[in-house]
């Protein structure tokens, strides 16, 4: 696809700033009121997803030029879907968020990618990872758990750690802990160590679709060799690459799991016993990539077409990705299964939850607007009394973490998987 | 056109440079707007570019501003949320700097007593809803839903909604003001010019509230308002909504002294009787046509679709055909929705036995189907809180409203049949979006209290086509005809298409009006307040003299 492709949506906007709030029913108060942090931090039109669709019409018509501002309000953006819930609202014959991506990749083409992504690209290229770490350093955080190393024997699952699970030294302990809940689950299940390679959803989001495909090749080459069919994370991010992108760019038919889902499974079947009290006042934070944008992907190759006279249908019909089908409910029912832990709700939850900062490159390319994302956030949480915000992926809890600490903040930020731990 | 250095330095000293841009892309997401391609040369979807977008963040910088502009002569084209094509710059040769409030958005006060909320330009009608109801009060909320802003419904542009039967049109909630006039000095109006506080809105002297407002409003032809208060409403539900469902169909769950109906009527004559006497009986929290925006031949089959996440638009092609569809269809063909609301589950029991006596009297009745939970949890939610307006361009992401003239509701039944007619025969061209002749929606109130309304043709065209953006401006010609051949007033069609005419020509025209004495003194009060003309023609006037006969010396 390309820019050109989204063409009608632009002429189509009516530039009525939907995509800004939080879809309107939901909306509780003044303070949480708003959807996205691209328009609160950048605040001019250009800064949302209907700014950006008359940034690509104006770019397409030769009206405007990429300056440095324009490559500001093109990427200063988490990418984070929650415009594409509100605008899709009322509307079927919109994709801002899949049009928000070809802008990006337009100019990335034309060489307009902020000179910020650098180093996470070139440690994509030399070491599969976007840390900047040595790559062969990969599998240490599992070394004496005694996991089947699946370059080397075959297994029916496959634990994909990713990059912040695997270098992030203070959140590794999570991916330890998903482990011992995987031999608990009595899975035939193994790692790829040192083989595995960065998802590349994070590189796809700024644009370099490239570095997905490669991506995806070497992933789904290694896990094909090892007989893996299913492939279980504890990142969001990987997920929504595997469960949507890898789906759609890759042809890919692995499934995927978040340990949150197997979790939720664990529960329900008798299999996951919590005994140990956890009293905790705790609130959940929807990652992006698990809740509004978690949707099952569904292949499509079809057309626009009309009926009743000029009304926009697709042929074959479009399937739509509004947030109405996230995984929100699983992270949830372990939550309460959790004996002494109370979960207190924000006002942005679900599909309308507030995003943590970090999606998009933003935590890469823009880290104040980032942090300030992040802030708010951090401020919705402790407006609710909890004692920790919960959530389910590492990228959210790193900047939440990183926010906290900046602000000299006393709230817990924690993986579900720590929770569950603790009460095991 | 490029804006003026010094100009921009000095806007820039006062605003900073991070909220002052004249990026050409920029620019341009101001300059596009919704309608401008029925309007602008070679369909253009853009508005004239402004030469700056500047936000200001208090009343001070939006008058410092304002100086600098009287000193360099640009115009001033103030924007609040900007969803309507009025907002942006009318004419190419006029440079302008367009005031982006969103910086100013506080909600300063609800006066929980007093029943009113002073409110910054970039407050939203939902926030302040949202904050009401936590005080058991309400807002009445525009037509155009809850994405607006309340200041400009209020100070600048209309102000009518399904619930201003209840609660009053906001031209009349509108409290004391904060303005900027296009000179640049801050008026006060109301109790607010003498320090009284902001609870009313008249103060000595005549309606400086009638004066730059009136029903229209002046639509940023007049300077900037910064501050209203706004008058608010009873609100006998919880604190706070509690919505269930998935999107887009939310749902909100009726409460025991709530009741969410759809009104069908078998002929107009009986819906206008209907209406007649919900209005003498003091019923409906909120009252509207609303839902036949999809148009009558598709409606049922549209909100049946959409209240289902599971489908697309393209399953209303197959439920449209569906004979049980069709079916219902016919019985809220000519139909509205009210939602009663009472202090008490008596007060509500009452309102009902009402009701029910209304209908046998005027042979109409309650549509099943769409009171049943699903739709009945699902039409409490939009008129509630009118979170769904965007739906507008739900056919094809064009909409364009035609007729809209206001009345009783004996003299709209009598536009409705060449309405319909005028309608259905441009639908014959496949251009427009085919739903039927009747796509007849509209505010059960416009004016304030009710017993007044309109109903507004939901013309659907596709933006992202020549042929049915020049269908859709054939429709808007044909109205015009239309109304003109059955001596009706010229409705909203002619509003937009006066966008693209010149000063000269919209002049001639208004010369011919009855009273032309109204743009006389408007043009004398816009010389007092705006003597550098810096407020766009959206503040109607007549030159002096405009199209009197010339003197006999100087026809020679
Ligand atoms: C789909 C749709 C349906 C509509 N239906 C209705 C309806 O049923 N009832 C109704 O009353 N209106 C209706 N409107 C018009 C609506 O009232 C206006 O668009 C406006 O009041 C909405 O608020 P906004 O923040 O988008 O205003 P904007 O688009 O920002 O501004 C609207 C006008 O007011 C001026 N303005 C805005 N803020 C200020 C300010 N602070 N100072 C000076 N001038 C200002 C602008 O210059 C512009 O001319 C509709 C509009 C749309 C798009
Ligand atoms: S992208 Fe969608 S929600 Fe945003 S302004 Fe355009 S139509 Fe409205
Ligand atoms: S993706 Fe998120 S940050 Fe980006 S425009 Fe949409 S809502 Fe805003």
């Amino acid at each position: 696809m390309t820019i050109q492709d989204y063409r009608a949506d632009a002429l189509r906007c009516t530039r009525c700033a939907y995509c800004k709030w939080v879809p309107l029913d939901l909306m509780k108060s003044w303070r949480f009121s708003k959807g996205c942090p691209s328009i609160e931090y950048g605040k001019f039109h250009s800064y949302s997803a209907g700014g950006r669709l008359i940034t690509s019409l104006s770019l397409m018509d030769g009206r405007s030029t990429v300056t440095d501002k324009v490559r500001d309000s093109v990427f200063m953006c988490n990418m984070c879907g929650s415009c594409d819930v509100a605008c899709k609202m009322c509307r079927y014959d919109m994709e801002p968020l899949l049009a928000m991506h070809e802008l990006r990749a337009k100019l990335v083409e034309d060489g307009d990618l902020p000179e910020a992504y650098q180093p996470m690209l070139e440690s994509l290229r030399t070491d599969y990872n976007t840390m900047g770490e040595p790559h062969e350093r990969r599998g240490d955080w599992a070394k004496d758990l005694g996991v089947k190393d699946l370059t080397k024997t075959t297994a029916k699952y496959v634990f994909h750690a990713g990059c912040r699970y695997s270098f992030d030294g203070e959140q590794s302990e999570v991916a330890r802990t998903a482990v011992a809940i995987l031999k608990k689950a009595g899975l035939d299940f193994g790692i790829m160590g040192a083989a595995e390679s960065c998802c590349g959803g994070k590189a796809f989001s700024i644009g370099v679709d490239q570095q997905l495909h490669k991506s995806a090749d070497h992933n789904l080459a290694a896990w094909k060799k090892a007989g893996v069919d299913t492939v279980i994370t504890a990142c969001a991010d990987c997920y929504y690459a595997f469960k949507r992108l890898y789906t759609q760019h890759a042809g890919s038919t692995i499934k995927v799991v978040h340990m949150v889902e197997l979790l939720d499974q664990m529960v329900a079947d008798g299999s996951l016993k919590m005994t140990n009290p956890v009293p905790m006042k705790v609130t959940y934070h929807d990652p992006c990539h698990l809740g509004r944008q978690g949707e099952d992907y569904v292949p499509w190759d079809g057309v626009e077409k009309k009926i009743f006279g000029q009304a926009v249908v697709y042929d074959p019909p479009r399937p739509r990705y509004n947030g109405a089908f996230g995984v929100y409910d699983a992270p949830r029912n372990v939550l309460k299964a959790i004996p002494g832990v109370e979960l207190v709700e924000m006002e942005r939850i679900k599909e309308g939850a507030w995003c943590c900062g970090a999606g998009g490159g933003a935590r890469e390319g823009y880290p104040k607007f980032s942090e300030w994302t992040a802030g708010e956030r951090i401020e919705e949480a402790e407006s609710t009394g909890a004692d920790a915000l919960v959530t389910a992926c590492p990228w959210c809890e790193r900047n939440f973490i990183d926010a906290v600490r900046g602000a000299k903040g006393k709230l817990e930020v924690l993986d579900i998987l720590q929770l569950v731990d603790m009460a095991l | 056109m490029e804006i003026s250095r010094d100009a921009y330095r000095a806007i820039e000293d006062i605003v900073g440079p991070d909220n002052v841009t004249d990026d050409p892309a920029f620019l341009d997401s101001y300059a596009f707007e919704w309608l401008a391609e029925l309007v602008r040369p070679n369909r253009s979807h853009y508005m004239p570019r402004p030469w700056a977008v500047v936000m200001p963040a208090s009343t001070r910088e939006v008058q410092a501003v304002t100086k600098v502009c009287n000193k360099y002569k640009i115009k001033i084209k103030p924007i609040s949320t900007g969803w309507y094509h009025w907002a942006a710059p009318m004419k190419d040769d006029e440079p302008t700097v367009q005031f982006d409030l969103r910086r100013m958005n506080r909600i300063i006060d609800i006066d929980e007593k007093n029943r009113f909320a002073i409110v910054e330009p970039y407050v939203i009608c939902a926030q302040l809803q949202a904050e009401a109801m936590k005080l058991g009060l309400n807002c009445n909320i525009i037509g155009a839903g809850s994405s607006t802003s309340v200041v400009a419904s209020a100070c600048a542009y209309f102000g009518g909604g399904p619930s201003s039967h209840y609660m009053g049109n906001n031209s009349d909630n509108l409290l004391g003001q904060e303005w900027v006039t296009p000179a640049g000095k801050v008026v006060r109006t109301g109790s607010l010019s003498s320090g009284a506080g902001w609870f009313c809105s008249e103060g000595p002297g005549p309606s400086v509230r009638g004066v730059t407002r009136g029903n229209l409003g002046s639509r940023g032809g007049l300077g900037t308002y910064t501050k209203c208060a706004i008058k608010l409403a009873d609100w006998p539900g919880p604190a706070e909504m509690e919505v269930k469902g998935r999107p887009p169909g939310y749902r909100l769950p009726i409460g025991e002294n709530f009741r969410a109906y759809t009104i069908g009527a078998p002929n107009w004559e009986a819906w206008a009787n209907c209406y007649y006497a919900i209005y003498d009986n003091g019923l409906g929290y909120i009252f509207h046509r609303q839902l036949n925006l999809a148009g009558a031949n598709l409606a049922t089959a549209l909100w049946l679709t959409y209240i289902d996440p599971t489908k697309t638009l393209n399953d209303v092609e197959t439920l449209a055909k569906d004979p049980e569809i069709i079916a219902i269809n016919e019985t809220a063909r000519i139909s509205f929705q009210l939602i009663l609301a009472a202090q008490s589950i008596d007060g509500i029991q009452l309102q009902d036995k009402i009701l029910d006596e209304i209908l046998s009297q005027t042979g109409c009745y309650r549509v099943e189907r769409y009171c049943e939970q699903d739709m009945a949890e699902f039409t409490n939610m939009y008129m509630q809180r009118l979170g769904h307006k965007h739906c507008n361009f739900i056919w094809a992401g064009g909409y364009m409203g035609s007729w809209m003239q206001a009345g009783t509701p004996d003299f709209v039944k009598g536009y409705v049949p060449t309405a319909i007619k005028g309608f259905e025969d441009d639908q014959q061209s496949h251009l427009l979006v085919e739903c039927g002749g009747d796509a007849l929606m509209g505010c059960g109130s416009t004016l304030g209290g009710g017993g007044y309304f309109g109903l507004e043709q939901f013309v659907s065209y596709d933006p992202a086509s020549d042929a049915s953006i020049d269908a859709c401006i054939k429709h808007m010609e044909d109205a015009i005809a239309d109304c003109v051949a059955q001596g009706i007033p010229l409705g909203k069609e002619q509003l937009y298409l006066q966008i693209g005419w010149t000063d000269q020509r919209i002049w001639d025209g208004m010369a011919k009006a009855p009273q032309t004495f109204v743009l006389d003194f408007q043009r004398q009060f816009k010389d007092a307040v705006d003597p550098n003309y810096l407020g766009d023609r959206n503040y109607p006037w007549l030159p002096e003299k405009w199209g009197e006969a010339p003197a006999p010396a100087q026809a020679k």
